[in-house]
């Protein structure tokens, strides 16, 4: 049983010895040719868009219109409150003083 | 055209060499890749891709070992950056199907033939490239290198860049192993 079984193996193990080379398909050079006019000319004009150092680039540029959109609006609440709160000054004063101004327009076709 | 010649001309770029090189040396890189991968389609792109790299890396080839040399190198590591992927893409459909319902499993290779084998033997020598394709990676080149493409023990070390006592202790343990794959099979 033994020796049968290891007939068998040799008998596996030996069977790809001396077999025929498996030759390319035919027209190999020409699906070559075509895939390689495909692969290598075309994408060239898209190739940079990976390249790293474009990417790098691309994301400081990211970062840094952030970063400015970022303290252009600090400067912008900065500005809003100094204005808010000059008004207010001014608003006190004239109230403590009852200097009122009434923005009430004057009909002039009004006859009195 | 001799050998200088032909790498000046693909240097030069030089259509005519390309062609050459492409049809002296297109078999031996099917053969070694279909060896390896196990399929006749993959095989043929392993051998595209192996011609294509040559294409662009001819300038950094130092011409310190043989033209076909290198062409072996550079296909046996194609073969097995396909075999890595084509396992990982098995492994990432497992677990896609571990988490989502109506993922269709990876499609299996099924039993390779190799198209140069005799009928007579075609159904022992598919159980033996089962239990080839199971060897570890350095095995695998070793073993087809040696018994599918006729290398001798110090070309295979040409090729894989080691010494011809490694590839003898490559060679022992591929037959070890393999009887042991084997062994389940007759079993």
């Amino acid at each position: 049983m033994k020796i049968e079984q290891n007939n068998r193996i040799e008998e596996m193990l030996n069977s790809i010895d001396g077999c025929r080379k498996a030759t390319a398909p035919d027209f190999f050079y020409t699906r070559l040719k075509a895939r390689m006019e495909k692969e290598i000319l075309k994408p060239v004009a898209q190739k940079w868009i990976l390249r790293p150092a474009f990417a790098a680039i691309a994301l400081m540029l990211v970062l840094l219109v952030n970063g400015f959109v970022l303290l252009q609006k600090n400067q912008t609440d900065d500005n809003l409150n100094i204005a808010v709160s000059e008004t207010e000054t001014m608003q006190s004063i004239a109230s403590e003083y009852s200097l009122n101004v009434s923005n009430s327009l004057y009909d002039l076709t009004q006859e009195k | 055209m001799n050998e200088q010649e032909l790498i000046q001309g693909l240097r030069n770029g030089d259509e005519a060499a390309f062609k050459h090189l492409v049809e002296t040396h297109q078999d031996r890189v099917f053969n070694t890749a279909i060896g390896i991968v196990q399929n006749a389609e993959d095989a043929e792109d392993v051998a595209q891709e192996v011609f294509i790299q040559v294409y662009k890396s001819i300038h950094t080839f130092k011409g310190e070992s043989k033209l076909s040399t290198w062409l072996y190198r550079i296909t046996t590591t194609r073969c097995l950056d396909l075999l890595r992927s084509r396992k990982s893409k098995k492994r990432f459909g497992f677990m896609q199907r571990l988490f989502e319902e109506g993922v269709e499993p990876v499609y299996e290779i099924p039993d390779f033939n190799h198209p140069g084998i005799a009928l007579d033997r075609k159904e022992n020598s598919a159980k033996l490239f089962k239990a080839i394709s199971q060897l570890p990676e350095n095995q695998k080149v070793a073993f087809t290198l040696h018994k599918l493409e006729d290398l001798s023990y110090q070309e295979v070390s040409d090729v894989m860049k080691t010494s011809v006592p490694a590839v003898e202790s490559l060679m022992h343990r591929a037959k070890l192993n393999l009887r042991k794959l084997l062994e389940k099979e007759v079993e």
